[in-house]
């Protein structure tokens, strides 16, 4: 770190030392070298914008994002052209073959549909049902704190625990098929656990109600930011609670509404805990309700017989993907907003 | 300026990330000629043939699987009796939860060049391990390690290495045996004899049948998801599961497991498995804790359980011998123990995992009146705590049927991993939907599965 200053040229003249951090303006000499643009002394404090002086800030997290982030990716990336095994050993390089492989297995392309279909239908309701959800409780009524406590406990559950409790309520003889057929509205259970089409639809609905409490509270911040004097005005000009929430309230906390679409459009996209819980250890009978994380398990994992290189590509595929509906969202935004 | 050191920066990081991942990428081995194992460094006398040699004496690690909150004491005793009778030696005793990653971390560990010394695996594992090299192979190394074993169990604990050569790469230790428990309550109501179980798996399918057509609906025979009935079944049937090199699955060609898929799928249509069991995860000690499984789980430890949970299910539960139908013997792999080749005591290890499986400490440890195991040694079977079993408390009946089957037992279990049971199980699963014909189901089954045996070929 530089704390001497430097010597005036060809004076000869000793420049007293300046301050150390700690020491009488220390800090603030510190401050002044990390500082860009312009100083009082800008001559000097340019000498002191050393240009790796960012870099050394940021190390850190460039450390983090490399060693967890860009070496795996990129690793998984050079694996995907291999024929690796997950006990490790030698691979050999087999080009495209993976890829090829993938193009042509109907269990990849029954996976994807499977993801697909689950962001397509998780992120709109994931989108829209937290910011009802968080209009309702928005409202500083008396006990209202315990709703939002009560929506927001799924949240803190784990997803086992989650998944287990789901298990027991929709078994043949769980809770929600015994009251439907007390109530006489059906007579033989339905069977949420049996059918491939329905436990793909329940595991959608354990996403939602998990994912619920936790976006609720990015809206409940949201909202906070919603001028209300444009609630009161529009009020004033007649306009409902349907038309104020569509053009005061959803216009406000839009860029939420984009976050929480993005992180939930990821989020969706490696769905495995639901699928393992409501389907077992098959992905659901035959493997119907497999997604793309819960086929990669399958084909990548498996210290025997995986296939680490056929495993990253459909790692690949699936990354290709997320990016590919993050962007189309962002474009979508922009679009909608110019 | 900025912009190059930047890029240069970046390319930096970029050839350090290629770097570290075509390493990851080389195989094993050794450029300088030292011994390897498994890709890792270890004392020459670990690998190669030859006996091995060196004192008993330094610190090795233990590795136990989810035992040390209910057995500590037990394994404390041991490791103070082996650091007694070897007064140079210390062993750090580790217990790991065992839960559905373990194989993957020990793998990983292993790979890592910091697998314990002496470690105690299940046949997957030792499968992985002994397929890479990380397990000493006893063969060469203590020839002799065999000779308390029963002679079963000893000829059938064997493993390939990397070069497909079976070996003896780990000791066989406790097992849980393998009985028929069932609610003898719910079988009257079903019309069966308790008295007379089954003693051929399609025997077991006839009962079943009987219990779906007198429940209603309201008990069932055994749940339905196939991943607890196979291979175990196809083996008690005598089928062929696999070639005898097992490299390729050849269950599909026998007309016995058509048979089998057919009376699966005849029971699910007609009620006797509970319909939301076929792919889930539950587990059928708690079914049959809540009294609605005529048949319980063939594990015998799972009396236990029974009895600390649901007393009244208990007290009507009865135990007969597993149904030995064609094979005539019952297959287990019990629980194993293995040395690390990778050990830089292997001496010291290998001397620990011989003291901890002998006949005297599993004779030990079977006596545990919290535990129903059953030792891998002919001496300690032959102990009359085993011959002398009075009484007809089902925990007691247990033992006594089960040290008995012990004695002709085999290792033989075909141990699918967890991919290709899945591959198997999905396909039977369509058939009992009516959605496949049991041939198809089971054509494309054997299809998948071998097409997993090749690709981690």
């Amino acid at each position: 770190m530089t704390t001497l200053s430097p010597p005036t040229k060809g004076s000869g003249v000793a420049v007293p030392r300046d301050p150390r951090p700690g020491e009488p303006n220390g800090g603030r000499r510190l401050l002044r070298a990390i500082r860009p643009g312009p100083s009082a002394d800008a001559g000097g404090a340019a000498l002191y914008r050393r240009w790796w002086l960012p870099w050394l800030w940021m190390s850190p997290a460039i450390i983090g994002v490399t060693v967890f982030g860009v070496y795996p990716f990129l690793n998984t990336l050079l694996l995907s052209f291999t024929d690796a095994k997950p006990l490790g050993g030698a691979a050999s390089f087999v080009g495209l073959d993976n890829y090829t492989r993938m193009l042509g297995d109907s269990d990849f392309w029954l996976a994807t549909r499977n993801s697909v279909l689950y962001a397509l239908i998780v992120v709109p309701l994931m989108v829209l049902l937290p910011l009802t959800l968080a209009v309702l409780v928005e409202k500083n009524l008396p006990g209202i704190g315990f709703f939002r406590s009560a929506f927001y406990t799924p949240v803190l559950a784990s997803s086992v625990v989650v998944g287990l409790s789901w298990q027991w309520l929709l078994s043949d003889q769980g809770l929600v098929n015994t009251w439907l057929q007390k109530a006489h509205i059906i007579r033989e259970a339905i069977p949420f656990l049996s059918d491939s089409w329905l436990i793909l639809i329940c595991a959608m609905g354990l996403t939602l109600w998990k994912g619920l409490g936790w976006y609720m509270i990015f809206y409940l911040a949201a909202l906070g930011n919603v001028a209300k004097e444009l609630h009161e005005a529009a009020s004033v000009d007649g306009a409902g609670a349907i038309r104020r929430f569509w053009h005061i309230t959803m216009p406000g906390v839009r860029t939420s509404m984009m976050l929480v679409g993005t992180l939930t459009g990821i989020g969706s996209l490696r769905v495995f805990t639901e699928i393992y819980m409501l389907g077992g250890s098959t992905g659901g009978p035959g493997g119907a309700d497999r997604t793309l994380p819960f086929y990669i398990r399958d084909v990548a994992l498996d210290p025997l017989t995986g296939n680490a290189g056929y495993g990253s590509a459909v790692s690949v595929a699936l990354f290709v993907l997320t990016l590919g509906l993050t962007l189309l969202a962002q474009r979508l935004t922009k679009e909608d907003e110019s | 300026m900025r912009a190059r050191r930047l890029t240069g920066c970046v390319a930096g990081v970029i050839a350090l990330t290629l770097t570290a991942a075509g390493c990851g990428l080389s195989g094993g081995g050794s450029d300088s000629g030292d011994a390897t194992a498994g890709g890792c460094k270890v004392d020459e006398g670990n690998v190669g043939s030859g006996k091995i040699t060196g004192d008993v004496k330094g610190k090795i690690t233990f590795q136990t699987t989810n035992l040390k909150k209910d057995f500590g004491d037990y394994f404390n005793g041991i490791i103070k009796a082996f650091e007694k009778a070897h007064p140079d030696t210390t062993v750090k005793w580790v217990d790991d939860p065992g839960d559905a990653t373990f194989t993957q971390r020990l793998v990983a560990d292993a790979q890592g060049c910091t697998l314990p010394d002496v470690v105690n695996i299940n046949v997957n594992t030792a499968i992985a391990l002994t397929k890479s090299g990380y397990l000493l192979d006893l063969d060469k190394k203590a020839p002799d390690a065999g000779k308390p074993f029963t002679e079963s169990m000893w000829k059938s604990s064997m493993y390939a290495d990397s070069t497909d050569t079976k070996v003896h790469s780990v000791l066989p230790w406790y097992s849980g045996g393998i009985a028929q428990t069932f609610n003898i309550d719910l079988m009257k109501k079903a019309g069966l004899d308790p008295a007379k179980p089954p003693t051929t798996v399609l025997g077991l399918f006839d009962d079943a049948q009987k219990i779906a057509e007198a429940s209603d609906g309201k008990y069932y025979a055994f749940l339905a998801n196939p991943q607890l009935r196979i291979p175990a079944d196809w083996q008690q049937m005598d089928i062929q599961v696999l070639t005898p090199d097992g490299k390729k699955f050849t269950f599909a060609d026998d007309p016995k497991t058509t048979q089998w898929v057919e009376a699966m799928t005849k029971l699910y249509k007609s009620g006797g498995m509970p319909r939301d069991s076929l792919s889930s995860t539950q587990d059928p000690a708690n079914v049959y804790g809540q009294g609605k499984l005529v048949y319980g789980p063939t594990n015998p430890n799972f009396l236990r359980f029974i009895q600390q949970n649901n007393p009244s299910v208990y007290k009507e539960t009865g135990v007969a011998r597993f149904m030995l139908d064609d094979l005539g013997h019952t297959v287990g792999a019990p629980q194993y123990i293995g040395v690390a080749s990778t050990s830089e005591n292997a001496a010291t290890a290998l001397s620990f995992a011989q003291f901890l499986t002998n006949a005297k400490n599993q004779l030990e440890w079977a006596k545990d009146p919290n535990v129903v195991i059953f030792p891998s040694t002919t001496e300690s079977l032959n102990d009359p705590f085993f011959q002398s079993v009075e009484g007809s408390d089902p925990f007691a009946e247990a033992r006594k049927i089960v040290a008995s089957d012990r004695k002709t037992a085999t290792a033989d279990e075909i141990a699918l991993t967890p991919g290709e049971l899945n591959a198997i199980s999905a396909q039977i699963q369509l058939a009992m939907q009516g959605k496949k014909s049991a041939q198809d189901a089971l054509d494309e089954a054997q299809k998948k599965a071998n097409e997993l045996i090749e690709q981690g070929s």
